[in-house]
């Protein structure tokens, strides 16, 4: 599903971003991105969503040459791909309802389908009673799972999430956590970059790396230090 | 039709419109302005034209006979320039008629009485239908035998002709100037609304939505810019033209304007095209410069 080969990306301020990353992704995986700030996990996902092009490398998504992709079809790229982050991007002066549907008008959709996918994904993740509310009105959580929504409406196969946690307290994390799990149990394909421990420790899933721009260690059901739980850490 | 669509579209054109309703005010407001000007140009321009345009219908060629011209070749000179194509009227004024005429014209100046033979020759006075020919058609009928001079008020003829042509020049270059001075401004509001909206323009393209579609409403939003720009501007050339206008005649007696040739209809169509197409050339520009980066 996805696919990185030889990806370096140097930013133009010379800073070496990546360096010579390969990755594979299969379908329907839940695969943690892991590192201290600054080690690439977001430019590695941006090189996904297309915000940002490599240097050098193949960059491959459900058969698709990202890093070869002509301008035009950026957003067609979009539409198959959800995206989430870490500060929601939510606009304020529209309700979760308008947020959401937003992602599909904007592709040009029929309101039939705007009627009928919007409801859909607000349920899915529980927002339904608030979805006349506007975003200043909501708590951090409710936020990011608006956000989730508005990913999701348009039926992606990937969902990409830069650090959906990090501005939330332990519970609101833990929903969202949740909700991103049932999502991936539907099928879809999910990549979280975060750098919150307890969350990719108490999930089990595959754990990248990243140090530096480079992959360290990859790991299926790892933690967030290396073969090592928070406990062991603790008391050890 | 998806009804749910077009309400959805014009909503956000109508809410980015309103949001940042005191920089559409500005915009509009200068827009209007120079407008404004533009067509008190193009207003001038026509009635300066049409002045000009009527001065020189009234221009005449007299060729004045030789004393001695025999009257055959009177006659020939007649069935010459009654066979050129390009004069509308030929008539023969006697001398007797000269006389008559300038004596008419110059009562209480100049006593004609005092005259004791009469010292005008006699002349074709001669119509051609287009000004700018006047000076080849006097220079041919100069050539003519018997002829003994040619007279057309030259001066004033050819400094018409050349009024035509600098308000012609000057009148581009004026347009021009306007033009591009409404189409900074509006390409100014719009880049500070697209400046305003960055956040949601970089939404809109990581859901997705194509560059065409996020410029649309700038677009639409330039649109208006001009538009109400434009409305404004000929409703105030409107009131101008109701009150200003007859105190300037009255002010002015002895101006010639000939505003007939302007048609209200076409000059307030064209403000408002000037008004619409600047404003979407501008907003296009404005939008695409941010979208490329």
């Amino acid at each position: 599903m996805i696919s990185l080969r030889n990806v370096s990306l140097i930013y133009p301020n010379g800073v070496h971003a990546l360096d010579n990353v390969n990755l594979e992704i299969a379908k329907g995986e839940f695969v943690f991105l892991v590192g201290h700030s600054g080690t690439g996990k977001s430019s590695l996902l941006r090189l996904l969503y297309r915000e940002a092009r490599p240097t050098a490398g193949e960059i491959i998504l459900d058969g698709i040459r990202v890093d070869r992709l002509r301008r035009q079809r950026v957003p067609a790229l979009r539409r198959h791909l959800g995206v989430v982050f870490q500060d929601y991007k939510l606009l304020v002066d529209k309700t979760v309802w308008e947020n959401v549907a937003f992602a599909m008008q904007v592709t040009g959709a029929h309101t039939r389908d705007v009627m009928r996918q919007v409801p859909r994904v607000l349920d899915l993740v529980g927002l339904s009673h608030k979805s006349r509310m506007y975003p200043g009105e909501l708590s951090g959580g409710e936020q990011q799972r608006s956000a989730i929504a508005r990913a999701l409406v348009n039926n992606p196969k990937i969902l990409l999430c830069d650090e959906p946690t990090g501005n939330l307290d332990p519970s609101n994390t833990s929903e969202i956590m949740e909700l991103l799990l049932r999502i991936n149990l539907k099928g879809t394909t999910v990549v979280v970059a975060t750098h919150n421990q307890a969350v990719v420790d108490r999930m089990r899933r595959r754990v990248v790396r990243l140090e530096n721009g480079r992959i360290v260690t990859d790991e299926e059901r790892g933690y967030y230090y290396l073969g090592l739980g928070q406990g062991q850490i603790l008391s050890g | 039709m998806d009804w749910g669509r077009v309400k959805f579209f014009l909503g956000e054109v109508l809410r980015n419109f309103t949001r940042n309703a005191s920089m559409q005010a500005t915009a509009i407001g200068t827009v209007a302005i120079t407008i404004v000007l533009l067509g008190l140009f193009l207003f001038v321009r026509a009635a300066l034209a049409g002045m000009g345009a009527h001065l020189l219908d009234q221009i005449e060629i007299s060729a004045y006979l030789k004393a001695d011209a025999a009257p055959a070749q009177v006659l020939a000179i007649r069935h010459f320039l009654t066979a050129d194509p390009r004069i509308a009227s030929v008539t023969f004024v006697p001398k007797k008629q000269g006389l008559a005429e300038l004596r008419d014209r110059t009562k209480g100046v100049i006593d004609t009485a005092l005259l004791t033979e009469n010292p005008l020759p006699d002349k074709f006075r001669v119509k051609v239908h287009i000004p700018e020919e006047v000076p080849a058609v006097a220079a041919g009928i100069r050539r003519l035998d018997g002829i003994e001079n040619v007279v057309y008020g030259q001066t004033i003829v050819a400094r018409l002709l050349q009024l035509g042509v600098v308000l012609r020049r000057v009148g581009i270059g004026v347009i021009v100037v306007f033009l591009a001075v409404a189409g900074i401004i509006i390409s100014n509001t719009i880049r500070l609304t697209v400046f305003a909206r960055r956040r949601e323009i970089s939404i809109m393209q990581l859901v997705g939505a194509t560059n065409l579609y996020i410029r649309i409403p700038f677009i639409c939003e330039g649109l208006l810019d001009g538009l109400i720009g434009a409305l404004l501007a000929v409703g105030i050339l409107a009131i101008a033209r109701a009150t200003l206008w007859p105190r300037l005649l009255e002010a002015l007696p002895w101006v010639q304007l000939n505003t007939s040739a302007i048609s209200p209809a076409m000059l307030v169509a064209e403000l408002f095209a000037v008004g619409g197409a600047v404003g979407i050339v501008a907003s296009w520009i404005s939008v695409g410069r941010h979208l490329r980066t």
